[in-house]
């Protein structure tokens, strides 16, 4: 076999492939899903999503299970979205070694629903004392919290409103309320919402919002020249966040979604190209060299045939913990079964061809015989098989991690549906939080499965339509 | 007109496959008549139309081809204008059956011998058990074969045995005409005597029309009172056995060739002849005589148009401008 | 020549799962031995509780270490490792699963095996009435699509295989419980029946209201794949020489569909019904975890969430061997089926 022959049944193949549209479909979706690999870092709002999955730090500022930003289109009560502010207006004032900053973040806020919390990040050298307050659109204003940093080696702040200035919120708020008629307890309001609603009667229990434009205002008083405030930001935790919601432990599923889509690729490609690899060699050794070797061979197909394939993953896995790769290892070593039987038998038909005796009159050692002639006719169908096999290890592995087994260093949608099921993700209708993972999962399988499912088409003409 | 010994008369018959490829002009323009008790042989290169043509004759042409027009007439009526019921019903079988090749896999592997002969002979005609197994021993011995073949499943038949089974079951239901497809080709030169001879046989004990395909030269020259040559669909040459066989000087140029090609035991030849060239594509047929690019005689009209069937002398047809000059 | 087939294909069966019994006895004997010194711990502490407790503490020390000795002695634990990985295996083999470590039957015992048997029926009651149903669904279907093959309904039904080619089961039963059960109320989320179960032909009902939404879950996905076979088993077939044969004799269509085609096609789509039944042995196990359908399969979850390793091991051990066991079932019906291997070759 030549490289020009090699080209040329490429060629040939695919001009018929090309034909077959829901196999371009196929490919197009694939080529989607690479480019998504390529591309992680720039469509996640958070892009070491994998590295971090389980570092809660990361994700912090996140809200708790929210659904996504996108069901505002779909209902009439207007949540409002997770967004990050980075701009600020900045004032100083110097006061001899004295240095009072003021940093105004202008949020629009024109929802029917109010965020669940607003954290404000800065930098810290030395110890400056921050003053927190907001001005709402209906001119009050209200001090949320004072915080003084007397610890030198705090580098990094991060106020939350919602947690930090509950007193200030509920004191606000009481002036409004009518003692009589509703006793509130402190611990059981929100005070963001109270934050945002309108100063009437009712505030604290049953709070209509206030839309407009609010100024989280920072207050900073630098006592020395040693002392600096820099980076502020603001972080809105919406009730609705990002493309695809939070799930119970603050991540934007989103960014794990994408996260995963290398780990599907690599699992599902190199499982399917590893196992068909070794299956396909077995049986064509097996055919060619016929007698008590193959007999041999085929006993011990047998005895791999006869595993059920799961129950002995599983059990591997929750016995030995493996990671992702060793993972791969496993399953190659089960799967390789599946294309042996058909290859054997075309292998036992191409060796009764005139041309192999002719080769083996010529001198040519078997392993010429078996790579050069016989494996390369099996090249179609060993791609056909591999494309087919790409969804059932994706499937296997997700299947493992739903057990909890699977490898915990990194992000795979098997996984995410395992803390979906484990986070009440079912029984609390966290619907954004089930469907995605399991979507991609069908969805690449049938990415695979468009693409296996032409190539299949072309080699048996025999089942062709027309 | 219905002549009185003839049993069928096939008129402009045009087949046509749909494929997404193209038009395969299968059969084109086929007319012919077949008289009581003759052999009619009908031969060409593989992929020449026969098949198809005869099944043609017994509207069981298969997707995705189509009869486009002509008709078959069996004592006066045109059978290709009955619906598929009454075709199944009335015809076949009943009046036209087929010898398959043998050797072909044409008995379904999971039903006994006895089951689907039975099957056949029940489906056409009303019998009891007992009389319908009597009959099919009957034939079954006729054909040389012993009753348990009843039991046996196709598998464990060899070639000869299942031709044998598949001659029986053809002649059963004592249809008028057999058509006959290949029904040596794939068997050994002493099975193939002993077949050919059964067939002889019981032509004249059953006084049989029979239609006898083949691209067997030889044995078609053993068996046909007149023959028919085929080629790309069309039919080229039609003349009795001596016309063909013998030294006409009226020839076609492809069916000469034919006959050439055929080695002679009694010849020294140092190099065999052959037809240079491939068949035609069906789809992509050549302009003019479709036998044009491959024909050593060709005159300037052969490129242009095809040729009509012209009777050269009695029972003698042939289609070729060569000829007419002449 | 069919006893004989048979034969062969039992022994091999039983050969494959000795062997496979032995393997998996030394993969996790470690893990395993582990477990079984946990639990003599356990006993002998037990012991040494119910005792007397005037003994001296060298007594005592004495004793724990007599019992000690004397239960790895019976266990085998003081004799060499080939010889515990057979008599291991040699336990199995009688059905001697051991003792589970936390869980009990709902007898109250804590025999694995007892477990487990407890558990087998109800896996088989969910997946034999899905495949029934997915066969019957399929055939139905599949013959639909080879009569017009490359039609409208034979393109849009391959689409629809394909669709779910890459979708588990058990994701869509996730789905379907979250909709059905939790939002909709209509079905109930899980479980074999209702607490308390009721009586007499109630039970059967509340059953069967129970299997409802996991059977079908399954036939959703599966009868895509069992008639996209089915029509390709029949197409093949209806392409071969013999049917045309069959037609040209005049045997009408509906005996050559029927008839012909179908009772060719037996033997591979019993084959194949038979090989996805096997294959979804894997996706099951979590299909019952997700409906909390106690079976085999929802029992390897709990044993893996309170890390009782017997049961776990002596799950996996029956799994496998009805796994064999439908292997070689299926090859004897194939054999049966298929004259030509039922009768044999030339006589």
């Amino acid at each position: 076999m030549r490289w020009d022959d090699i080209k040329e049944g490429f060629r040939n193949f695919w001009q018929e492939f090309k034909s077959i549209k829901f196999g371009l479909f196929g490919l197009f979706l694939l080529f989607i899903f690479v480019i998504a690999v390529f591309i992680n870092a720039y469509i996640v709002p958070f892009p070491e999503a994998s590295k971090r999955w389980r570092d809660i730090t990361y994700w912090e500022d996140n809200p708790v299970s929210a659904p996504p930003m996108w069901i505002n289109y779909f209902s009439s009560m207007k949540r409002a979205p997770s967004s990050i502010i980075s701009e600020y207006s900045l004032s100083e004032e110097k006061k001899g070694n004295l240095t009072l900053k003021k940093v105004v973040f202008e949020y629009k806020y024109l929802y029917d629903y109010p965020p669940i919390d607003i954290i404000f990040h800065c930098q810290i050298e030395g110890s400056p004392v921050i003053i927190l307050s907001i001005e709402r659109p209906d001119g009050k204003v209200v001090t949320l919290t004072k915080r003084a940093i007397s610890k030198i080696d705090i580098r990094t702040l991060r106020i939350s409103i919602g947690n930090d200035a509950r007193a200030e919120s509920y004191n606000f708020g009481i002036k409004f309320e009518n003692p009589q008629q509703n006793r509130i307890e402190r611990e059981l309001i929100k005070p963001i919402q109270i934050l945002f609603a309108e100063a009437k009667e009712g505030i604290l229990v049953n709070p209509s919002f206030l839309k407009g434009t609010y100024k989280i205002i920072a207050d900073i008083i630098l006592p020395g020249l040693k002392d600096q405030v820099t980076d502020p930001s603001l972080f809105i935790s919406g009730s609705v966040s990002g493309w695809l919601g939070t799930d119970s432990a603050k991540r934007d599923i989103w960014s794990g979604i994408i996260a995963g889509v290398k780990w599907a690729l690599l699992i599902g490609l190199l499982t399917a190209f590893t196992s068909v690899s070794i299956g396909v060699i077995f049986g064509v050794v097996s055919a060619y060299l016929g007698g008590w070797q193959d007999s041999l061979m085929q006993r011990i197909f047998e005895i791999f045939v006869g595993v059920p394939l799961l129950p002995v993953l599983i059990v591997m896995s929750a016995i030995f913990r493996p990671n992702i790769w060793t993972m791969i290892i496993m399953m190659s070593c089960f799967f390789w079964v599946g294309p042996v039987k058909t290859v054997r038998s075309i292998g036992l038909q191409i060796k009764e061809e005139t041309y192999i005796e002719a080769a083996k009159a010529f001198g040519a050692s078997s392993s010429r015989i078996i790579f050069k002639h016989m494996i390369p006719l099996l090249i179609p169908y060993s791609f056909a098989s591999m494309a087919l096999y790409v969804p059932s290890a994706i499937i296997y592995e997700a299947s493992i991690s739903l057990l909890g087994l699977g490898d915990a260093t990194i992000v795979t949608w098997g996984q995410i549906l395992h803390d979906a099921l484990r986070g009440g993700a079912v029984i609390n209708g966290l619907w954004w939080w089930v469907i995605p993972p399991g979507l991609l999962i069908a969805l690449m399988g049938m990415t695979f499965a468009f693409i296996g499912f032409a190539m299949d088409k072309i080699l048996h003409p025999k089942l062709r339509t027309r | 007109m219905v002549e009185n010994n003839l049993v069928m008369r096939v008129n402009n018959l045009k087949i046509q496959f749909f494929t997404s490829k193209g038009v395969v002009y299968a059969v084109d323009d086929v007319s012919f008549s077949l008289k009581k008790g003759e052999t009619l042989g009908l031969v060409g290169e593989s992929g020449c139309g026969k098949t198809t043509a005869v099944l043609g004759l017994m509207k069981n042409i298969p997707k995705p081809g189509k009869i486009i027009s002509g008709s078959v007439e069996i004592d006066g009526k045109n059978i290709l204008s009955l619906s598929e019921t009454e075709m199944r019903e009335k015809i076949r079988w009943t009046k036209i059956s087929m010898v398959f090749q043998g050797a072909m896999n044409c008995l379904t592997p999971v039903y006994t011998i006895g089951k689907q002969m039975m099957e056949t002979l029940q489906e056409h005609k009303e019998m009891t058990y007992l009389e319908a197994r009597k009959k099919i021993i009957n034939y079954l011995h006729l054909v040389g074969l012993s009753e348990d073949v009843i039991r046996r499943y196709p598998h464990e038949l060899s070639g000869g045995m299942k031709q044998r089974v598949v001659i029986a079951t053809a002649l059963f239901l004592e249809p008028k005409i057999v058509i006959c497809d290949e029904p040596t080709t794939a068997l050994d030169v002493v099975v193939q005597a002993q077949i050919i001879n059964l067939l002889k046989e019981l032509k004249k004990k059953l006084s049989l029309s029979v239609i006898f395909i083949t691209h067997d030269l030889a044995t078609e020259a053993e068996v046909a009172d007149r023959l028919m040559v085929m080629y790309a669909g069309k039919l080229v040459e039609i003349g009795l056995n001596q016309h063909i066989y013998g030294n006409s000087k009226f020839y076609h140029p492809y069916t000469r060739k034919l006959i050439q090609a055929t080695p002679r035991l009694h010849e020294k030849v140092s190099e065999l002849s052959f037809i240079p060239g491939i068949p035609p594509d069906l789809i992509n047929l050549p302009a003019g005589c479709r036998f044009h690019p491959r024909c050593s005689e060709i005159i300037e009209r052969c490129k242009k148009e095809e040729p009509p069937l012209i009777e050269v002398e009695k029972e003698h047809w042939i289609a070729c401008w060569r000829i007419v000059n002449e | 020549m069919y006893w004989r087939y048979c034969l062969k294909r039992i022994i091999y069966g039983l050969v494959t799962f000795v062997i496979l019994i032995f393997i998996f006895s030394a993969l996790f004997n470690t893990t395993m031995e582990k477990t079984l010194r946990a639990q003599i711990e356990e006993e002998i502490r037990a012991e040494t509780l119910k005792m007397d407790t005037r003994m001296s503490p060298e007594e005592i020390t004495h004793f724990i270490a007599e019992r000690r000795a004397f239960k790895q002695h019976l266990y085998h634990l003081d004799k060499p490792l080939w010889h515990r990985i057979v008599w291991r295996a040699i336990n199995v083999l009688s059905l001697n699963f051991g003792k589970a470590t936390i869980m009990k039957s709902s007898a109250g015992e804590s025999d694995v095996w007892g477990i487990i048997a407890e558990c087998l029926p109800r896996t088989i009651l969910l997946f034999t009435t899905a495949i029934c149903i997915n066969i019957i669904l399929g055939l139905w279907l599949g013959l639909k699509k080879a009569q017009k093959a490359g039609g409208l309904m034979d393109k849009t039904t391959s689409i629809g295989t394909m669709l779910v080619y890459g979708m588990p089961s058990w994701w869509l039963g996730m789905l379907v419980i979250m909709f059905f059960a939790y939002k909709l109320r209509l079905f109930p989320s899980g479980s074999l029946h209702s607490i308390p179960p009721p009586s007499g032909f109630a039970y059967y009902i509340d059953l069967l209201y129970h299997m409802t939404l996991p059977v079908l879950t399954l036939v959703a996905i599966g009868f895509w794949g069992s008639s996209y076979l089915i029509r390709n088993i029949v197409l093949s077939i209806l392409q071969e020489d013999y049917i045309m044969a069959t037609r040209t004799r005049g045997i009408p269509e509906r005996k050559v569909l029927y008839g012909h085609a179908m009772r060719t096609a037996a033997p591979p789509i019993v084959t194949m019904a038979l090989l996805s039944l096997l294959a979804s042995v894997g996706g099951n196990i979590i299909f019952e975890g997700i409906f909390s359908w106690p079976g085999l399969g929802n029992l390897y979850w709990i044993s893996i969430e309170q890390n009782d390793i017997p049961v776990l091991m002596g799950n996996l051990f029956v799994t496998t061997a009805l796994y064999l066991a439908g292997l070689v079932i299926l090859d004897l019906i194939y054999g049966f089926l298929d004259p030509r291997i039922k009768v044999g070759g030339r006589q």
